[in-house]
């Protein structure tokens, strides 16, 4: 489709703005990049994982949004090798086990 | 086929029986709560440490010692070393030559690193129980403290009841400062023999030396919930309530303070 | 035939005195003891003496966090199987123990490396002691001396050592930290004890979370999501679950009935 190419800008230009805000990665709950390179990943490790301390005044929505990122990380971690990975990849859980917690609990309430 | 059962029920029976009547002899007064603390001492080439509990029982509670201080109700089960006093730890606790007790210092416990001099300061602990010169003499302590008929020959509880003996329940840098807490109430425990009566638990006489501490969970981890089995051999093998009665507090063989439920369920 | 014998073994079995866990009075740990750890996994394997780790040193410079889910060791024995290559890649213990870090101006000494010498095997024992008469750089007795007192585990009144500000732990370490938001504040609140006449215990978010933050308990070792939903009593936390994990062997000990059982309640002298 000849228009797609403007569709995906479009898109990008959207994510953009709604993300504008607040123009520190750490700060937004939208995956600032679509594509994950393999430097990428670490970035967006920092990113999902530094709500941990504040997820209790997330919503249910943003919540949901940080345990599918934290997903996703799970593929790009679990191809690493060695220490890292194992370390990484019990960070990585204890961060999602942490979200999908605090979604539970709102869930319920 | 006849035969191997007749075997089978022999070894059953000798083997019960091993456990039953091992034929312990009963110690006089004196020596009775009496350990001898020798695991460490022997490979130092040191005698073993005599140790009374008759003495240490009338200044302080059961829950100082054994709560507060950690030892181990058990002998060698502490791993008191003269490293471990010198740094003011089990006997050091008290025993380190300041602290006072009744007005007169406390006669220290081991140097570190020891040195061959110190030879008959040590011998005031590592006698090997041989007659030394004891500043506390058991005859003369309790000829005034009411009687009873087993154990030390000493009614411990009336002794306390009327203000003969005074045991103190914290150190002053070690307990801190906290609310005590309630007692729970007295209960009664089944006994297993139809032909004994039911045993009168009471907490508030051993909250009263033990607090809450010493027995839980330890020796007896339950709550209402989980509720324990034990049987009068594990008792008399020294276990549960056959930690303290039988070698400290009052013997086994007084089997009507315990057992004294008029009501049998 | 066979029930016969299997009837006796029962019998035998009751008979015997066995090695109870109940019914007995161990010692308790001296305060420089409390919160040893021995890490065993691969040391003895390959050749060195188990590993000992306190607990005291570790946790006045640290918060919990920090090394238990930034650096992300195990809170048992053994759970994180930490290997002389996690060392020397930089993780667990490697993270500062490399011969770079500097903690509070002084470098970390190195942990695990490839090759060694005698002369390095004074560097390993550092570690590597158990049954080794090794001299600690730190001595419990003189790094403890001001802090203030409180009676069983370490001795230490760790929480108003900071609040005095003579210990201040580090919560983050820059390039293995996440950097976080500051903290949205718990609440307190109150836990009936099961048995009536022992108080109610005072839990304190705010104090748990200064040092753990939110994931070290959460969903781990607390799972229920509601207040109660998960059930549980004083016989799984002395056996190490729930609170246990943390206070049975390296925060202040179970031992303390009124640390927690703060909240007094109408006591009636019993009949």
């Amino acid at each position: 489709m000849k228009a797609w190419p403007v569709v995906q800008a479009a898109t990008l230009l959207l994510a953009f703005l709604a993300a504008s805000a607040a123009p520190d990665p750490r700060e937004s709950i939208l995956p600032f990049s679509i594509s994950m390179a393999q430097e990428d990943w670490e970035k967006e490790f920092q990113a999902v994982c530094s709500r941990t301390d504040d997820a209790m005044i997330l919503t249910v929505q943003e919540l949901r949004i940080l345990v599918q990122r934290c997903d996703e990380l799970k593929t790009s971690i679990d191809r690493l090798e060695g220490s890292r990975r194992k370390v990484l990849l019990k960070r990585l859980q204890m961060c999602r086990d942490l979200y999908a917690f605090t979604l539970d609990t709102k869930e319920r309430d | 086929m006849g035969i191997v059962r007749f075997l089978a029920s022999f070894l059953l029976l000798a083997l019960l029986l091993e456990g039953a009547a091992s034929g312990r002899a009963i110690p006089p007064p004196e020596d009775y709560g009496m350990v001898m603390i020798g695991k460490l001492s022997a490979q130092t080439r040191m005698p073993p440490v005599r140790f009374d509990h008759w003495l240490h029982r009338a200044f302080y509670t059961c829950r100082v010692c054994h709560v507060e201080i950690g030892f181990a109700m058990e002998a060698g089960g502490t791993g008191i070393t003269d490293e471990t006093n010198a740094k003011g730890f089990h006997c050091g606790t008290c025993h380190d030559g300041r602290k006072l007790h009744e007005e007169k210092t406390i006669f220290p416990s081991c140097p570190y690193p020891s040195s061959p001099r110190e030879g008959d300061e040590c011998a005031k602990c590592h006698s090997r129980g041989n007659d030394n010169e004891r500043a506390y003499k058991y005859a003369t302590f309790t000829v005034s403290l009411p009687k009873q008929r087993l154990g030390n020959l000493v009614d411990w509880e009336e002794a306390e009841a009327r203000g003969l003996v005074r045991p103190v329940d914290g150190l002053p840098d070690l307990s801190g400062h906290r609310p005590s807490l309630a007692p729970q109430a007295d209960f009664s425990i089944s006994s297993r023999g139809f032909w004994m009566p039911d045993i009168i638990f009471s907490h508030r006489k051993h909250a009263r030396w033990n607090g809450c501490e010493v027995c839980h969970p330890e020796i007896f981890p339950a709550s209402r919930e989980d509720s324990m089995k034990y049987s009068m051999l594990q008792i008399s093998e020294g276990e549960y309530c056959g930690l303290c009665h039988n070698r400290v507090a009052f013997p086994l063989n007084d089997c009507a303070k315990c057992h004294s439920n008029q009501v049998h369920r | 035939m066979a029930r016969f014998f299997v009837v006796v073994a029962l019998i035998v079995a009751v008979a015997v005195t066995a090695e109870a866990q109940t019914g007995v009075k161990k010692r308790r740990p001296l305060p420089y003891e409390y919160g040893r750890v021995i890490l065993n996994n691969y040391s003895e394997k390959a050749g060195f003496a188990p590993v000992v780790f306190e607990h005291w040193l570790h946790r006045s410079k640290f918060t919990c966090r920090l090394c238990h889910v930034d650096i992300a060791f195990a809170m048992k024995a053994g759970g994180t199987s930490v290997s002389a290559s996690d060392n020397m890649s930089g993780y667990y213990c490697g993270t500062c123990h490399n011969g770079k870090t500097s903690i509070g101006g002084e470098k970390v000494f190195a942990s695990c490396s490839k090759k060694y010498s005698s002369d390095d095997m004074t560097r390993c024992n550092r570690c590597h002691s158990l049954g080794k008469n090794v001299k600690p750089q730190y001595d419990f007795a003189a790094f403890t001396q001001r802090f203030p007192k409180e009676r069983f585990g370490n001795g230490v009144d760790w929480e108003k050592a900071e609040n005095d500000g003579l210990i201040k732990p580090l919560d983050f370490l820059e390039g293995v930290s996440v950097s976080r938001k500051p903290l949205a504040v718990q609440k307190d609140f109150a836990l009936d004890a099961k048995l009536e006449s022992m108080p109610a215990i005072i839990f304190s978010h705010r104090k748990h979370t200064v040092w753990n933050g939110c994931e070290l308990c959460h969903p781990e070792i607390f799972t229920g999501v509601k207040k109660g939903a998960t059930k549980y009593s004083m016989v799984e936390i002395f056996d190490g679950k729930y609170c246990g994990v943390c206070h049975r062997t390296v925060a202040f000990p179970l031992i303390d009935c009124q640390r927690c059982h703060t909240r007094p309640v109408e006591w009636h002298k019993p009949a």
